[in-house]
């Protein structure tokens, strides 16, 4: 799970982080009247810089890629499901919703392994149209923006319930503001 | 000072509001995308028929819905279609299918169609009838009425754009800008745009216009307005900086 | 050296200021036991109160460090006292007004008003949105003046070039700029620039208002100013807590003061370019924002770490590191607030990554990172201050038992109800919930866990609150 390595990511920094800190204070504490502190600052200041320059280099050429903006690019989506984040609710449509007249399915099913294509807007302010698998874990999410079309692929690969939360702050029911769809 | 920039602003929007009235997407333009077309037979002259798919495959496809009797929109429709594709920066990239929907059409009232168009020796325009027709529209959800008063058909103006797959990647109806003739050009050679604008009441503060000819977006006006704090606080940087500068020369040369 | 008059005023803003803090630290807490459904608030509720939070939260820590650097600017230019006053006036008009949109009016677009949301709320009082958009008018009214007058106070002795420091990317500057000016000059150019992003926002926000639906603004445009004013404004109030460590952390240590050298006039200055496009790092799930802007926001907030990392905290080190110093509350909580900043930024760069944010954007794991630095951090900073500003006048610099239990109180209670946050976004758990569905009914368990821990911060700054306020009500009630 990409949300658990991060998880684990961070605890690890954060804890070299902390290891760092305090064995500089516990210098400090031990430290005699005379000690002249760090030898040759400049250059571990700049050894420091670099090496967090390279660090920092390398997982922006090794993340960038994976955008969602590029993902599926070159593919032709198996499905479209059209969706119209409305207050406070979600509404799907294998057709297109019609602004003045919203409806849509109340049923939606999509294929596994297939590329399926979310065109995503909303009817007044902005939302979030997040997907949880059914073990809810967050797998993508895009924003629903009024007067905009947001289009998100995706491919399934797990059958089963899927849920869609609102994750865009946008009044008082947004707890509440939910759907789902089937894959299989 | 501040009722004079609401002022300003509302003036610029309603300017701008009366003057871009332009035909705006229909809702009848998202259906059957990424279905396929029905591969029909087509007649393109008096030999044997040639599937659709032959011809998709070769190129990506611009579909025109048309019938040569047609008094209303298909004449200026194909007239301002073909002017508008004489600039457009991927020519080659596609090829214009021109079909009837009307039964008593036949390959030879579409060649004159062609003569009368002077597109008869363009080679990146096809004109052709199909015996398919009914199961060609449904396809493409293309649904024109007989009006038995004016013997006419009731119908949309519409392009349909497929790519070499065979697969609907995007509709236009009714007679379009270049601007959208672009993104359907970018839409049958697979050019992915992970959004697109919805008509809007007013666009003048939008921040970027993609810009299907290069795949970019363009600026937006809106976007000066992101921009605007930035170049305002180097202005006041500049201005108090020299100001209080050369009043404090002042003081030390009078004292 | 500074005046009676400002020792008051300034006396002022850390009572107010602390007093506001525990206000909305009650009214955090409230919003987790709620979502831990240990008590039960109507959506409403929560919702203005989160928004009061937010607020409140934002424009005290700003004036927090606003007041501590006009205070220790007064060593190096002299200040407006007119104009601390009115800041002080504005800003208490401001929250009240505020207050007023959200515990009267029921106002609740969140602190981030994300347009069209409040021209759409449901249930809240009709006036109560022209109340709001008023209050944050005042507040960035008075906010503007003071920040252009500290600039204009310190382009009164150093031109443009030297107060950025540029001479010193030269060898053998002649003029010196003292870090602190170099500091306080590029967090204010930066605020300057996103309280001027506030006035566009506001502007277009009435002109709809007032245009009766002639008018309509554009949604991506309006966000893009929104984080501009949101995401600069939260980012900035930081750095103005670091101005102020960068004057006083040697000073309290005993050591000699810090020198502005060619790498930290250079880190400085980029730090100014890229805190005005980080904020685009907001917009990540919103595909209609062009990919170049979305690749400048993960560029400029990676970069960003680094003069930041580079330099301040390196700079932290070297001034530690096996050096003895004088260890007084005051660089106690600059120490560990510069730890507190540097973990929240890496939870930070973590979630700026593009093809992270797609499963972290909006979760816990954003008010995850923004506490750590905030709560853990840049609260810190300014208690440092607020510390060092109350017993200048009294000769207590030892650190007493008590107060040591107070840093651990304060720490256990930060750590345990971060934690929470943290492994809330690791599950998934969305951010700005009244309360959560079944499914995600760990939300709820860990809300109260984290409720439980912040009321252990919230006793220490109680503590902190009755020593400071105690002694800054003598400086401002003594007669010299």
């Amino acid at each position: 799970m990409q949300q658990q390595s991060i998880f684990v990511l961070f605890l690890v920094l954060a804890g070299i982080a902390t290891i760092v800190f305090t064995y500089i204070f516990i210098s400090s504490k031990k430290a005699a009247a005379e000690e002249k502190g760090m030898s040759n600052p400049l250059k571990k200041r700049f050894w420091f810089s670099l090496i967090l320059f390279v660090i920092l280099c390398i997982f922006i050429t090794a993340t960038i890629p994976k955008s969602p903006y590029y993902l599926f690019a070159d593919e032709t989506p198996a499905r479209v499901i059209h969706v119209s984040a409305i207050q406070f609710q979600f509404i799907l449509s294998e057709k297109a919703i019609d602004p003045e007249n919203p409806s849509g399915e109340s049923h939606i099913e999509l294929p596994i392994n297939e590329l399926v294509e979310f065109r995503v807007t909303s009817l007044d302010v902005n939302h979030g149209f997040a997907l949880y698998d059914s073990s809810n874990r967050l797998i993508t999410q895009v924003q629903a923006m009024p007067g905009y079309v947001n289009r998100l692929r995706y491919k399934f690969k797990d059958p089963g319930e899927y849920k869609i939360l609102c994750l865009e702050y946008c009044g008082m029911a947004h707890q509440v503001m939910r759907s789902s769809f089937m894959v299989n | 000072m501040f009722k004079n920039i609401v002022f300003i602003i509302l003036t610029i929007s309603f300017l701008k509001t009366t003057s871009a009235q332009t035909v705006s997407p229909s809702l009848k333009e998202e259906s059957d995308i990424y279905e396929k077309i029905y591969d029909a037979p087509l007649i393109l002259d008096e030999t044997q028929p040639t599937p659709l798919h032959e011809l998709y495959n070769t190129k990506p496809l611009l579909v025109v819905l048309i019938f040569t009797r047609c008094t209303g929109v298909c004449n200026p429709f194909l007239l301002r279609l073909k002017e508008s594709l004489q600039f457009k920066a991927k020519k080659d990239s596609f090829n214009v299918l021109v079909m009837s929907f009307d039964p008593r059409d036949s390959i030879k009232d579409m060649n004159l169609l062609a003569r009368r168009f002077a597109l008869e020796d363009n080679n990146q325009w096809i004109f052709a009838v199909t015996d398919s027709i009914p199961k060609l529209n449904q396809s493409i959800s293309f649904y024109p009425v007989w009006d038995s008063i004016r013997n006419q058909y009731d119908h949309d103006a519409l392009l349909v754009g497929v790519n070499n797959e065979g697969y609907i990647t995007k509709k236009l109806i009714g007679m379009r800008g270049g601007h959208d003739l672009d993104l359907l050009i970018a839409s049958v050679n697979n050019v992915f745009s992970p959004t697109y604008r919805l008509p809007n009441k007013n666009v003048l503060f939008s921040c970027f216009n993609y810009d299907p000819k290069t795949g970019k977006n363009k600026l937006g006006l809106g976007l000066l307005f992101i921009a605007l704090p930035a170049i305002l606080t180097v202005l006041i940087l500049i201005v108090i900086g020299f100001s209080v500068r050369s009043k404090a020369s002042e003081l030390e040369e009078s004292s | 050296m500074a005046s009676i008059k400002l020792n008051k005023i300034t006396s002022v803003w850390i009572i107010s200021v602390l007093l506001l803090f525990i206000v909305s630290i009650v009214l955090g807490i409230l919003m987790r036991l709620n979502q831990g459904e240990v008590i039960s608030q109507s959506p409403i509720t929560f919702y203005s109160n989160m928004t009061t939070h937010g607020l409140t939260m934002i424009g005290i820590w700003f004036v927090a460090g606003m007041a501590a650097v006009n205070y220790i600017m007064e060593r190096y230019v002299k200040t407006s006292y007119t104009v601390n006053v009115l800041a002080l006036v504005l800003t208490v008009i401001g929250i009240l007004m505020f207050w007023a949109s959200t515990f009267i009016g029921h106002f609740h677009s969140a602190w981030t008003f994300l347009y069209p949301l409040p021209f759409k709320e449901m249930g809240s009082e009709t006036w109560a949105t022209l109340m709001f958009l008023g209050s944050l008018t005042v507040l960035g009214i008075g906010w503007l003046i003071w920040s252009i007058s500290l600039m204009t106070q310190i382009l009164k002795k150093y031109s443009i070039p030297q107060a950025l420091a540029w001479q010193h990317l030269r060898k053998n500057p002649t003029v010196e700029t003292p870090p602190f000016i170099l500091i306080s000059m590029i967090t204010l150019i930066g605020v300057i620039a996103c309280l001027l992003a506030a006035v566009v926002l506001l502007v277009l926000f009435y002109a709809e208002y007032f245009s009766n639906g002639n008018f309509v603004n554009d949604a991506l445009l309006m966000k893009n100013l929104t984080y501009f004013f949101g995401h600069t404004i939260a980012n900035e109030m930081l750095y103005l807590g670091l101005a102020v460590i960068y004057e006083l952390f040697s000073e309290v240590s005993g050591r000699p003061k810090w020198k502005t050298t060619w790498y930290v006039a250079l880190a400085w200055n980029c730090t100014l370019v890229f805190i005005l496009t980080a904020f685009f790092h907001h917009l990540y799930m919103d595909f209609v924002q062009p990919q170049g802007f979305q690749i400048i926001g993960q560029l400029a907030s990676y970069f960003a770490s680094l003069p930041a990392a580079g330099v301040t905290v390196f700079s932290i080190f070297i001034a530690v590191y096996r050096t003895r110093i004088k260890w007084s509350l005051t660089n106690l909580l600059f120490f560990i607030g510069v730890i507190g900043w540097v973990i929240g930024g890496l939870a930070a760069v973590i979630d700026s990554t593009i093809s992270n944010n797609i499963v972290l954007h909006n979760t816990l794991w954003v008010p995850a990172h923004f506490h750590t630095y905030n709560a853990m951090g840049n609260v810190l900073f300014s208690l440092g201050f607020f510390y060092w500003f109350s017993i200048q006048f009294s000769d207590k610099t030892k650190v007493k038992k008590s107060t040591t239990l107070t840093l651990a109180l304060l720490l256990i209670g930060g750590i345990g109800f971060l934690l929470a946050f943290y492994i809330g976004g690791a599950e998934s758990i969305p951010r700005r919930y009244s309360i959560y569905p079944s499914e995600l009914s760990i939300g709820a368990s860990l809300a109260t866990i984290g409720a439980a821990f912040a009321s252990i911060y919230f006793i220490a700054i109680l503590i902190f609150f009755f020593n400071i306020s105690k002694r800054c009500l003598k400086i401002l009630f003594s007669s010299s």
